[in-house]
């Protein structure tokens, strides 16, 4: 190992001073000349020997010793020698820092952040950055960010890391690592140095080809935080509020939970979290309109991590399902009949299909697939888009496999059914061009799928590929049951069955009008413009901050949606000492804190100028010379 | 009734009033060395002189003319009246003109100091010579012996017209004043005693000469205190040698103790011959050092 070195070994040359000046000192060295009556005295003095010791001969000549000294200091500070610290060993390294949520605590009262004391302990290795050696800075919350490619400038990179910022997502390490696995295919690197608190997962699918180096921060102060947020819709019409409450490890204490209802607090509890138990609670909220509900929670002792305690949660109104289903379908609608809170259309004593939007619609007819609804059941046709991948026949199907954990097939027995139809793929077809149309097989027969489904954005799409009618699937025992899924699953798709909150991350799809271009307003008050799909959608908008995002037209406030943290993982603040990458290699935090190179060429010149400040006041300043 | 005329300077070595005064003094040395010659000072010996010594008691053969008849009338006993002897001594003044006296009125204090000496000695009836040494190898310029208040201003001409030059080694000069000089008495060296030379040959030379060797060492203030403040080359006034010597307090306070070690060989070298020494700054006024540190001292009297 190599204990430091020179950064500019090419000032070297500056040792050939030395020469000029010791020939100047010798020049300027001519005395003044001063005529005394004898040196009768003077010859005897300096011929004693303690005028001759060697530290008299040394005191003789202390000024051009003190100028070669000087020299030298100058000349060393010149070749710029540092100490050699951690990460200067390396030509290139790239630095991850993560920002995500669990980095925004403080280790106490009024302290610093985890994602502060990253930054301290990577601006120290910029500081020491050597002249040869290159730094590529990369952040990481939910994604990663390449904040500066490989470069020296130290002022780039500090101002790259200033801009470093929380955000309210868990972290991705892996994503991470793979982005900086790409960058070192353009510029290689042997090591990388990792600064985070641990809060990911301990396992990580990721192939390590290079060196890693993680420092984990220092652990935080306790924390409670939110950790779940959601509303189920209640028997009575309204909505049963279910919020969750976690704490790391350390934390304990007592905290209240208050509930506000469009701004209003409509409820509020004391709770007291014992150390490694979660606190959950239920709240009665009115869902005769749609609200906006906010949980705000106030623990009594220090809480390191703020951005858990609120999270937000959009209600619609309770209403019930409406749903259509022509009348041939018989025996659909004898098995929603049973079921409270749908209303059927069209109803039994009119042929009215009603008017607007349905929320599920299960047909057999295909033109009913083009009624608006969020969610369709199609029974014994093909759709359109899968014309030629799937075709019909007539010798019959049996069920091979299905998906038991679809939620709609969910506690149904498909086994034995007896299928007349024949969906088979057709030629040069298979489940792949299925699912590069987005379409999902969950139900297998003998020579291809029997149900397939789809999720759209905005829209959630179950295809039968025979008809019901033509199997003996309407009289089992798991029919109504599989109708009652279908509900289930048309009811999360209009929101009315459960509304979890919506997690930081990405905001959720907003419906406004068609090619509308809109404006977000973040909570931190940055604005990012959007615009409307063709169907009004405002989707994929960015939202790394917990809090409520504003959708603005024209300056003007049409949406509110809140974002909340909840998570477990970020609110416990757990950390993990030991990465467990593939091919069983694991990586441990570092047991040193990585130390940077220590420039020396400050201290030098300040010797330098020690040296100068000395001779000026032995030779200039004390009176009757050096003693 | 007019004012007395101010009494004319007799001479620009010393003022009036120490010439008054010097009249009144005369060179006390320590051993008493004197010549055969007859002159003013009592010899250790029994001599013919008016001043009653002892008695003893008569020999045959004895002059019996200082038999004392009172005595003799008494006791019945002849007894001799003894007298002290009075024999002449030699004042030689030797004075170190080399060129290392110019500097801050060293040679301005050793000619008026030279000079009382040789009035005291000129007053008292005593041969007074005085030589003056400048260039090595060149004999000292020399004033005869001369005795009486009649040579007084012959040997304020031969001081007054010293000039400082030369490198003269003291003991050379004592050689060559040897050569030239006969009778026993006092030596009166002024001097810096900055010399290369062998002193203590030179003052053993005088020692056996019969000369009791009188120095007086004059330094001026710079060599009794040296300031060196910055890294100086020194030259010697009489040599012309150089000697580079930076600025040291180390420096200075040896060389403090070679000046005064200096002085103490000096006085052992005088003393161990019947002498004196004392050392003056040049700067001390003639008075002085002649009324004050010498009569303390027990030179003059």
């Amino acid at each position: 190992m190599s204990w430091g070195g020179f950064q500019t070994l090419s000032h070297l040359w500056l040792l050939t001073l030395l020469a000029p000046l010791i020939v100047f000192y010798f020049l300027k060295l001519k005395r003044p000349r001063a005529e005394i009556p004898s040196l009768f005295l003077w010859r005897q003095v300096l011929q004693d020997q303690r005028v001759n010791s060697p530290f008299q001969r040394f005191k003789r000549n202390l000024l051009l010793l003190l100028q070669i000294l000087l020299l030298l200091f100058l000349v060393l500070a010149a070749l710029q020698p540092f100490w050699r610290g951690g990460p200067g060993q390396h030509r290139r390294l790239p630095v991850l820092v993560d920002c995500s949520a669990s980095m925004a605590a403080l280790d106490k009262p009024g302290g610093v952040s985890r994602l502060d004391e990253a930054k301290t302990r990577v601006r120290r290795i910029i500081d020491g950055l050597a002249s040869d050696q290159e730094l590529c800075l990369v952040s990481f919350d939910g994604s990663p960010h390449k904040l500066t490619g490989f470069t020296n400038d130290k002022r780039l990179l500090r101002d790259a890391l200033d801009q470093i910022k929380i955000a309210d997502v868990t972290s991705d390490l892996e994503q991470a690592l793979r982005l900086v696995q790409a960058i070192g295919r353009s510029e290689p690197f042997d090591e990388v140095l990792l600064f985070s608190d641990g809060n990911f997962p301990a396992r990580v699918n990721f192939d390590l080809s290079f060196k890693l180096d993680y420092q984990r921060l220092p652990p935080p102060g306790p924390n409670l935080g939110i950790t779940a947020l959601s509303a189920e819709r209640a028997a009575t019409g309204g909505w049963d509020v279910f919020v969750q409450i976690d704490g790391s490890a350390d934390a304990e204490g007592n905290a209240s939970v208050e509930l506000f209802q469009d701004g209003n607090s409509i409820a509020n509890e004391r709770i007291t979290v014992a150390r490694g138990h979660s606190q959950r609670m239920v709240f009665q909220v009115n869902g005769e309109h749609a609200s906006s509900l906010r949980v705000q929670l106030t623990p009594d002792t220090f809480d390191s991590l703020a951005s858990d305690n609120a999270a937000y949660l959009d209600l619609p109104e309770s209403r019930p399902l409406r749903v259509f289903v022509p009348k041939s379908l018989f025996s659909y609608r004898l098995a929603l009949q049973g079921i409270k809170g749908i209303r059927l259309f069209p109803e039994e004593t009119s042929d009215d299909a009603g008017s607007g939007a349905y929320d599920l619609v299960i047909s057999d007819n295909p033109q009913d697939m083009s009624i608006p609804a969020r969610t369709r059941l199609s029974v014994g046709f093909i759709p359109p888009e899968l014309d030629s991948l799937i075709e019909i026949g007539t010798n019959g199907s049996a069920v091979v496999d299905w998906r038991r954990d679809a939620p709609v097939l969910q506690h149904v027995q498909l086994s034995d059914l007896v299928v007349l139809d024949q969906p088979q793929f057709a030629e040069n077809a298979g489940e792949g061009d299925l699912e590069n149309l987005g379409y999902e097989v969950l139900i297998y027969g003998e020579h291809g799928p029997l149900m397939v489904r789809k999720q759209d954005p905005d829209s959630l799409r179950y295809a039968l590929l025979f008809h019901t009618d033509r199997s003996t699937l309407p009289y089992r025992v798991g029919f109504p049951i599989f109708v009652a899924n279908v509900v289930q699953a048309a009811l999360g798709q209009a929101g009315l069955a459960e509304q979890p909150a919506a997690r930081t991350g990405v905001l959720p799809p907003v419906t406004l009008t068609p090619g509308g271009h809109y404006d977000v307003q973040a909570p931190d008050q940055t604005v990012q413009s959007v615009a409307a799909d063709d169907r009004g959608l405002v989707s994929g908008v960015s939202a790394p901050l917990a809090g409520y995002y504003s959708v603005l037209e024209n300056g003007k406030p049409l949406r509110r949606v809140g974002v909340s943290l909840l998570s477990p993982s970020e609110t416990m603040l757990a950390g993990v000492d030991q990465i467990q990458f593939n091919e069983r290699l694991q990586v441990g935090a570092a047991q040193q804190i990585v130390k940077a190179d220590m420039p020396l060429w400050p201290v030098l010149l300040m010797a330098g100028l020690a040296v100068m400040l000395a001779e000026w006041w032995f030779f200039q300043k004390k009176p009757g010379g050096w003693r | 009734m007019e004012p007395l005329a101010p009494r004319p300077q007799m001479t620009t070595l010393l003022a009036n009033s120490v010439l008054d005064r010097l009249e009144r003094l005369r060179i006390r040395a320590p051993g008493r060395r004197t010549s055969r010659s007859r002159g003013e000072h009592f010899s250790g010996k029994g001599g013919a002189s008016t001043e009653f010594c002892d008695y003893r008691d008569y020999s045959p053969g004895d002059d019996t003319r200082f038999v004392d008849w009172n005595i003799f009338a008494r006791l019945h006993r002849p007894y001799l009246k003894q007298f002290h002897r009075e024999e002449e001594r030699h004042v030689v003044l030797l004075i170190d003109a080399s060129a290392s006296m110019k500097f801050e009125g060293k040679l301005d204090l050793a000619r008026p100091l030279a000079a009382a000496f040789g009035v005291m000695g000129l007053l008292n009836n005593e041969r007074v010579s005085a030589y003056v040494s400048h260039q090595a190898g060149n004999a000292p310029d020399r004033l005869p012996p001369c005795r009486g208040r009649a040579n007084l201003r012959t040997l304020f001409q031969f001081i007054e017209n010293i000039a400082s030059q030369g490198d003269a080694p003291l003991d050379r000069a004592v050689e060559l004043l040897l050569r030239h000089h006969t009778g026993r008495g006092v030596c009166v060296i002024v001097s810096d005693f900055l010399t290369f030379g062998d002193l203590k040959r030179g003052f053993n030379l005088l020692y056996a000469a019969g000369l009791e060797p009188l120095g007086v060492q004059i330094l001026s203030p710079r060599e009794i205190e040296p300031e060196i403040s910055t890294d100086l080359r020194l030259v010697d006034s009489e040599t012309q040698e150089t000697l580079d010597i930076s600025s040291n307090d180390d420096l200075a306070s040896l060389y403090q103790e070679y000046r005064q070690r200096l002085e103490t060989d000096l006085a052992l070298l005088c003393r161990r011959r019947s002498g004196r020494f004392l050392s003056v700054n040049s700067e001390t006024p003639v008075e002085s050092v002649l009324f004050d540190q010498m009569r303390r001292k027990g030179w003059i009297e």
